[in-house]
């Protein structure tokens, strides 16, 4: 291996990765938004930079040949946010993006470079995990692809090897009925979330529910989501949000307190039922 | 740091600029400490106070966030290079007028974005001048007459578009 020095601006994500195999220094660079950011305070002086914005096949939003929904990982939040391909339980990845941080930043940000720095305050991966997306991964070996749910695997840690790069993101396509919405609570709009919960209706009714901000990873469970299944009551919505609060390792920081957060959980969740009942209600009509 | 330089040509404002740049160095630094553009501020450093805020391929976005070696294909619009923009010249006098600033380091990174919004719409609503100016931090007079100003430039090109 040679250590690589400069900024690579490959045209393929086999290019891309070879590039990344060969010196384990290596950063990909997709929007900069957060690379950058973490340069300019000298957290990071990477001696080389990948940069993804020449692939044209990790861009954009499209239907896969397998029916499911792929948003390419150099796809920036502002087509994310704006996609009307993005319907069904997908649509709670949409309204996430359209609630990253401001509208510059949402013309810079890519959702693959997002989850990749996997901060526990991000608005994509409770979406993702609510949604039933899978990451696709490249290597030199290949491609993979992990389920959301364990793609995000601690504080800033993924399921990524060194050398892997995130391609893209897929999303079941889901019928009529279905529905997906993302409710984030900030200081102010914009900020990190204090706490978020992203909840799925599939066309059936059930509910796919995640915590996002209250631990290292997006908080799911099987047992709260089977709660929820025919019986939206407030004791119901409760009993779910206890299971939640269970799960959670939330900080103390400047946005709030662990306490406080644990009480936003089942909050937020009579919010996020509530809401995405309602937005499967106005789908059939 | 990574002392090394490589050639690269930008576009900047209409015109190809050539230059060296370091593989850490931002469009920021670039424009302010090569160029002398010096209308776009430096601020946070790193993409939270809007400052900075340049357009690239006709979207605004953050210089300080941008890498110099990663803009090269892209185009690049600072304010100075806005100045033949009615938009501009409609929201300036705005601001002047509701006296939309206090010490005004803010003020380029607004008018960029709101320059952008003007582009897209001829006629904003306050949900969305708000939401356009959201990533561009004011610490002195508040937000209420930057999107009065806002606004109004825009009843002003309005009216002029009207008459033409």
């Amino acid at each position: 291996m040679t250590a690589l020095q400069g900024l690579f601006r490959p045209a393929t994500v086999a290019e891309a990765v070879s590039l990344l195999a060969g010196d384990p220094e290596a950063r990909p660079i997709a929007g900069g938004a957060t690379l950058v950011a973490m340069m300019n305070a000298q957290v990071l002086e990477p001696a080389a930079l990948v940069s993804l914005a020449g692939i044209e096949e990790i861009r954009g939003i499209t239907s896969a040949s397998d029916g499911r929904l792929r948003i390419g990982a150099f796809t920036r939040h502002r087509e994310t946010a704006a996609s009307s391909l993005l319907a069904g339980t997908a649509a709670a990845v949409r309204d996430a993006a359209s609630k990253i941080a401001n509208a510059t930043v949402r013309n810079m940000g890519t959702i693959g470079g997002s989850i990749a720095f996997a901060d526990p305050g991000l608005d994509y991966p409770p979406a993702l995990v609510a949604a039933a997306a899978e990451v696709e991964i490249a290597s030199v070996e290949g491609r993979r692809t992990v389920a959301a749910r364990d793609f995000f695997v601690d504080w800033y840690t993924t399921a990524l090897a060194p050398g892997e790069l995130v391609t893209a993101v897929l999303l079941p396509r889901t019928d009529s009925g279905a529905a997906g919405v993302y409710i984030k609570h900030a200081r102010v709009s914009g900020d990190y979330a204090i706490a978020s919960v992203a909840a799925c209706r599939l066309p059936d009714g059930r509910l796919s529910i995640a915590v996002g901000g209250c631990g290292p990873t997006p908080l799911a469970d099987d047992e709260a989501n089977r709660l929820l299944e025919d019986d939206r009551s407030e004791t119901a919505i409760e009993a779910a949000g206890a299971i939640l609060v269970s799960l959670a390792d939330p900080l103390d920081d400047v946005r709030g307190s662990a306490d406080y957060r644990r009480l936003l959980i089942p909050r937020l969740l009579l919010r996020a039922v509530r809401a995405v009942d309602a937005a499967s209600r106005r789908d059939c009509a | 740091m990574n002392p090394i330089e490589t050639p690269v040509t930008l576009r900047i404002n209409g015109e190809a600029v050539p230059l060296n740049a370091t593989l850490d160095e931002t469009l920021l630094t670039v424009l302010r400490d090569r160029l002398h553009l010096t209308a776009t501020k430096r601020g946070c450093n790193q993409g939270v106070c809007g400052a900075c805020t340049v357009r690239i391929d006709d979207r605004p976005m953050r210089a300080c966030l941008s890498l110099a070696l990663n803009c090269e294909g892209v185009d690049v619009r600072t304010l100075e290079g806005l100045e033949r923009d009615p938009r501009l010249l409609a929201l300036q006098r705005a601001f002047a007028e509701h006296g939309a600033f206090q010490c005004g380091f803010c003020t380029p990174g607004m008018l960029v974005s709101a320059c952008s919004l003007l582009a897209q719409e001829p006629d904003p609503g306050e949900a969305s001048v708000r939401n356009a100016l959201a990533g561009n931090l004011c610490r002195c007079t508040g937000y209420v007459k930057i999107v009065a100003a806002v606004k109004d430039a825009a009843a002003v090109l309005r009216a002029e578009e009207s008459r033409s």
